[in-house]
């Protein structure tokens, strides 16, 4: 795997001493959709922001796309949608996408016919003569998108690209993701829709308080967390519990008196019946077996949970207004 | 690249501008300047306006039709119309340029594209001043019609104009735009400038005026000189006259002297203490006037010379003989009852101005500017938006 971006120990310490990254380990692969979680404050776009020059950052070693952090001459092959932007108002969505393709040193020809095309992709064809201060949230996120990829880029980074997005739109989006992938591009987001980024990243991070705390396939992280999980139609006691454990040996299996489910941590249904036979014996009413796996909010909550020290400050100094309040 | 960037940088600049309502706008309103210069005019009766002319002593007796409108040029055109108005105008356009670029969310995709923060900054700026190059220029090419047409005299000299008023737009642009940065703050950077502009304006006076008061003690003091020198001859003579007669020189109350030459002088002569005394008042007055004009000197060595730089326009356009006959006139007019100034304070004042050389006036001006706009690209650098 060539990574795209391969930084190691990034810091960032804000003025005022607010210490938004604390030695930060990346490594996005060349062709996969990479996403990077977090909750609110965790330091996600401000890491973005190094990696697009936005900042600088107090330490950082690594490259993007084989050039040092910093070097602008990486930019030309990046697309980047920033978090909380405000693109000139006063243009046509049109002339917005000429404009950023201009300032990505994208020749006027390719300028025209690739503005009409990606306003294509992004839905946006009727209304790109229309000046971006009479659009809604949702279609200068869409613009935003588009201006992203002006300069056919080889990396895409994307800070919260559904932001404001409806469902369709997000389902859009979903597939644009999918589609530059499919172009051979790499992409980056960061998003909170966690559902989302599991049904198209191909890796995932985690980073909480100016930490990576996990980072691997979504497979890799929920590995060894999966298994079968079996619901009864009445609360279950202690004696029912153990009596599937003592079925299965050699099997972990959780369960609470009181609570209808109990959970079997194997891949292996047939290492699962024995359990079935047991509680069958004991005339408790099974509703269903089924396979189960944590989802990324599973996965998320624990990170945070995990470290709960990180979470709060990052959560409180979150406050000034800026940050949405989602997931 | 650079190029396609640095036109897209401009495009946008104009589009702003133009969203702004305030491109054409500026350019309207110096085209109305144009035609208001137009319709003032001379002839051989007197002054005209529009169709009708006013009769009187003014008329082409005592000045050309293209002295006439050059001289409209220089001494309003320039100073009243570009240097004020059109100033003013430039700057309300220009102020949000920078403070609009640091804004949050409009400034995170231009960094993320491949230029470097120093050159996106000095385009930026370099856009607002292209923007009020062209306003210069439509003003300066109307005018040029206009004296070639009515003043019957195709002056280039004219377009001297843009270079001159651009150099002294851009001490103002420089200063606008490192409080727009410092500030993000389009009214705050908008206000300051032309706080700054008037305060330029105010050390210009106050200055002229500490100049104008010694440059007048110094006349005094030659006076005050010849006074003291005459009245001391006056007194060597009547001592002599006493030596050559045997007479004892009388001390002031008729009471016989202590041989002080000095004092024996004033003994003889009264007048001549007071000499002294207006001779060493001037002195003091001058003395004083020195140090305010010193101190007002080296305020200004510092700052842009605004006046000094629209003025250059003047000393490049017209020659002084071509003025002759209005100045001849203008004293005609005052006549004697105008408290008219010594001439020889106004040389006195002329000559410490002549002294300031174009290289002084434009180098310290530039440098002034280099030191503000190498600080906010400085700031610009390294700031994390
Ligand atoms: N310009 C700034 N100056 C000072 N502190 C900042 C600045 N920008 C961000 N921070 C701080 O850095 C920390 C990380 O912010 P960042 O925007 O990177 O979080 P995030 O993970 O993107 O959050 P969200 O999910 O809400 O977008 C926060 O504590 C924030 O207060
Ligand atoms: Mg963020």
């Amino acid at each position: 795997m060539s990574a795209v971006i391969d930084v190691q120990g990034v810091e960032k310490m804000y003025r005022r001493k607010v210490h938004a990254l604390r030695g930060v380990d990346l490594q996005v692969g060349a062709g996969e959709i990479f996403g990077l979680l977090g909750p609110n404050g965790a330091g996600k776009s401000t890491l973005v922001k190094v990696l697009m020059t936005v900042i600088s950052a107090t330490k950082c070693k690594g490259t993007m796309l084989g050039k040092k952090i910093g070097d602008k001459s990486a930019l030309t092959q990046v697309g980047y949608l920033p978090e909380h932007h405000n693109f000139p108002k006063y243009l046509t969505s049109r002339q917005v996408l000429r404009h950023f393709g201009a300032m990505s040193g994208v020749d006027r020809k390719t300028r025209n016919t690739r503005a009409d095309e990606l306003l294509e992709v992004v839905d946006m064809t009727d209304s790109a003569s229309h000046k971006l201060g009479t659009y809604s949230k949702g279609m200068r996120q869409r613009i935003g998108i588009a201006q992203a990829l002006m300069n056919d880029p080889k990396l895409v980074v994307l800070d919260e690209p559904t932001d404001g997005v409806d469902p369709i739109g997000r389902k859009d989006i979903r597939e644009i993701l999918l589609r530059l992938k499919g172009e051979g591009r790499t992409v980056f987001l960061n998003s909170h829709l966690l559902s989302e980024l599991e049904m198209v990243c191909d890796r995932v991070a985690i980073m909480v308080h100016g930490l990576m705390r996990q980072q691997g396939t979504i497979d890799e992280l929920t590995q060894g967390r999966s298994g079968f999980r079996i619901k009864t139609g009445s609360a279950i006691d202690e004696q029912t519990i153990d009596a599937s454990k003592a079925a299965v040996p050699g099997v972990e299996c959780a369960g609470r008196p009181g609570e209808n489910t109990i959970v079997f941590k194997t891949n292996d249904a047939q290492a699962v019946q024995p359990a079935i036979d047991a509680l069958r014996a004991r005339s408790v009413v099974i509703e269903s077996l089924g396979a189960h796996r944590p989802s990324l909010e599973d996965l998320f909550i624990k990170a945070v949970n995990e470290h709960p020290d990180g979470a709060r400050p990052g959560a409180q100094k979150a406050k000034k207004g800026k940050r949405g309040a989602r997931s | 690249m650079i190029l396609m960037q640095t036109i897209a940088i401009f495009v946008d600049a104009y589009r702003e501008l133009n969203a702004k309502k305030l491109f054409w706008l500026t350019l309207g309103l110096n085209l109305l300047a144009v035609i208001i210069y137009a319709s003032i005019g001379i002839n051989e009766r007197g002054f005209t306006v529009l169709f009708w002319t006013l009769e009187g002593l003014f008329n082409t007796s005592m000045m050309s039709k293209s002295t006439f409108y050059k001289f409209e040029f220089v001494t309003w055109g320039v100073p009243m119309w570009l240097s004020w108005g059109a100033t003013v105008l430039a700057l309300i356009s220009t102020a949000g340029i920078i403070p609009d670029m640091v804004s949050g969310g409009t400034i995170e995709p231009i960094l993320s594209k491949p230029i470097g923060r120093v050159r996106l900054f000095l385009t930026k700026y370099l856009s607002g001043l292209g923007f009020v190059g062209v306003q210069v220029l439509v003003f300066s090419v109307g005018c040029f019609l206009v004296l070639g047409i009515r003043g019957e005299s195709w002056e280039f000299g004219l377009f001297l104009a843009v270079p001159i008023v651009l150099a002294f737009f851009s001490y103002l642009f420089a200063f606008c735009v490192f409080i727009g940065l410092v500030t993000r703050s389009t009214i705050t950077a908008l206000l300051l400038t032309i706080v700054f502009f008037l305060l330029i304006f105010v050390i210009n006076i106050s200055e002229a005026l500490t100049i104008s008061s010694r440059e007048t003690a110094m006349v005094q003091i030659e006076d005050a000189q010849e006074q003291v020198k005459s009245q001391e001859k006056f007194a060597n003579k009547r001592i002599e006259q006493y030596q050559e007669q045997g007479k004892a020189i009388p001390g002031v109350d008729g009471e016989p002297l202590p041989p002080n030459f000095d004092d024996s002088l004033e003994a003889v002569n009264p007048t001549l203490s007071f000499a002294r005394e207006n001779l060493a008042k001037a002195q003091r007055k001058h003395d004083s006037w020195d140090t305010w004009a010193s101190w007002f000197s080296r305020v200004k060595f510092v700052l842009p010379k605004t006046g000094e730089t629209i003025g250059l326009l003047e000393r490049n356009l017209i020659d002084d003989d071509e003025l002759d006959g209005f100045i001849q006139m203008m004293e005609d007019l005052s006549g004697e009852n105008s408290n008219q100034q010594d001439p020889r304070v106004n040389e006195r004042i002329e000559a410490v101005y002549d002294a300031r050389t174009m290289t002084w006036i434009l180098g310290t001006s530039f440098a002034f500017e280099a030191f503000l706009l190498g600080l906010s690209t400085l700031i610009f650098v390294r700031r994390d938006f």
